[in-house]
């Protein structure tokens, strides 16, 4: 389970979190979404320890990961996989050598590895591709590649930063199902973190929506279609007009 | 007076700000000793920067090299054969050259050149989310990505320098000898006579100082870039400028330490 409470933070005088709640259950998928540059990815990065917060908790299993050591906090990591919008894949090394590079880091034998790394491309739908460098490939391709890395270590949380960004309409569909699929595959607790609603409708348990640097609505998906909140309103249909643009 | 004021507190704010760069970069250098003498030690990445580094820069630097220790011959004739003490031009260009240009030149080639080019693929790395990529996979930024280029930039550099004060010493004898006439068993001995234990020494410790001094500056801006591509450009700027002050800074201040030292 994860526990965030009173979660602030700020980059200068722009304070990006404030006060920020929430709640994920083991096992659930959360999407969260928000305009372009409300603090989506800032929060997704605490969850993981990236950034550090000016103040507030993050329960990860019960531990504060905000007052961890940094091997204590590396060992919370190997809960964790996390895909990053652009994949973020390692420019010098080849696609096995991303997908097992925590194996490898570990010094496992090269065969493991290569069997690992087999499995993790066939989960995501990608083969042949293990000796190709990532310059090589797709957009498409590349965020497969990012997922089979992120899921190498068979982790408990899979974190997603804009799965569908940079994609073309078909290919984001396709990352959808493999969202889903890793989801009732791996049994994981997902987080992703997406302005995409179509996207959102269809992965989430539950969507929360982030404005003004706090968690302003929790929801299903249905509760999120029908909600009364004017500013989740103007978000989810796409309105140009409304609370969200009379506020800057 | 409110302009005097303006000047006085820009002052200041660029002196905090130095004086804050300066300790990052302390910060930065006592993490790079930490990791590198902490598991795992990546040899084979070590051996790939040194090759990036040591065997790429060995062209640009005869070349250099080759045409200093030539230059310094000419120039020194020049004034030499105003007093008849030609002989001693193989002296001042092997002393040149062991104690001074050998380890200033290649500091500042390995700095335009791979200094740069470390500052680029860092930054590139940090600006498309790769650090923290790693960070995420629980593997230490500075552990994978700094400490092997630093043990490659100190052992490269060393043997740079070692090479650079060869091949400029060869310039000088092919000026001295050809051009010149100086006998080449006098020319031989001119260049090893005057040189002493010291001298090769305290070119070697200027060069390990300026290996660091190139290391730490370019990963540090590296993993301080921002702002995508521009971000990088300014980063890379930043570094080949800052290095090449401090290198020149850096020579200055062991030059001093080591005369009234030595003396």
């Amino acid at each position: 389970m994860i526990e965030i409470i009173n979660l602030c933070k700020s980059f200068g005088k722009h304070r990006v979190l404030d006060n920020l709640n929430l709640m994920i259950e083991r096992g659930e998928t959360t999407v969260i979404i928000g305009r372009s540059g409300c603090g989506k990815s800032v929060l997704l990065k605490h969850i993981i320890g990236l950034l550090k917060p000016d103040s507030g908790q993050i329960f990860i299993d019960g531990k504060d990961i905000t007052r961890l050591s940094t091997k204590e906090l590396n060992d919370i990591r190997l809960k964790f996989g996390m895909l990053f919008q652009g994949a973020a894949l390692f420019d010098s090394l080849s696609v096995w050598e991303n997908v097992g590079f925590n194996l490898l880091e570990r010094g496992a034998k090269r065969k493991d590895i290569m069997t690992r790394v087999s499995e993790c491309l066939d989960l995501v739908g990608l083969k042949g591709v293990e000796e190709a460098k990532p310059a090589e490939l797709s957009g498409g391709m590349r965020k497969r590649v990012g997922l089979a890395r992120a899921v190498c270590m068979r982790p408990e949380i899979i974190l997603y930063d804009e799965p569908t960004t940079g994609v073309d309409p078909v290919m984001g569909d396709a990352v959808n199902k493999l969202i889903e699929s890793l989801h009732d595959k791996l049994r994981v607790t997902s987080i992703t973190v997406t302005h995409d609603m179509k996207s959102a409708y269809r992965i989430a348990d539950k969507i929360a929506m982030l404005y003004d640097g706090k968690i302003i609505a929790v929801g299903t998906p249905d509760e999120i279609k029908n909600t009364n909140n004017p500013i989740v309103k103007q978000f989810i249909n796409g309105d140009s007009e409304g609370p969200i643009t009379k506020g800057g | 007076m409110a302009t005097l004021k303006k000047g006085i507190e820009q002052l200041g704010e660029g002196a905090i700000s130095f004086i804050g760069y300066i300790g990052s970069i302390v910060i930065f250098m006592g993490e790079i000793i930490f990791w590198a003498a902490h598991p795992p030690f990546r040899i084979k990445q070590l051996i790939r920067h040194a090759e990036k580094i040591g065997a790429s820069s060995l062209p640009i630097v005869t070349l250099i090299s080759l045409f200093t220790g030539m230059v310094l011959a000419l120039q020194s004739a020049y004034q030499m054969q105003k007093i008849q003490a030609e002989m001693y031009i193989a002296s001042l260009v092997a002393l040149s050259m062991i104690r001074e240009l050998g380890p200033v030149l290649t500091a500042l080639i390995v700095a335009g050149r791979c200094g740069a080019s470390i500052t680029a693929e860092i930054g590139t790395m940090k600006v498309t989310e790769q650090i923290d990529a790693l960070e995420t996979l629980a593997a230490n930024p500075i552990n994978y990505l700094v400490v092997p280029r630093f043990w490659a930039m100190l052992v490269s550099l060393l043997i740079l320098t070692i090479y650079a004060n060869f091949i400029g010493i060869v310039g000088g004898y092919i000026v001295g000898v050809y051009k010149l006439h100086i006998p080449h068993h006098m020319y031989v001995k001119m260049t090893f006579d005057p040189l002493t234990q010291s001298d090769m020494r305290n070119g070697l410790y200027k060069s390990i100082v300026f290996a660091v001094v190139i290391c730490v500056i370019a990963c540090y801006e590296g993993m301080n870039a921002r702002e995508g591509a521009e971000g990088v450009g300014k980063a890379t700027t930043a570094s080949v400028v800052k290095s090449f002050v401090l290198i020149i800074a850096c020579d200055c201040i062991l030059t001093a330490l080591m005369y009234f030292i030595g003396r």
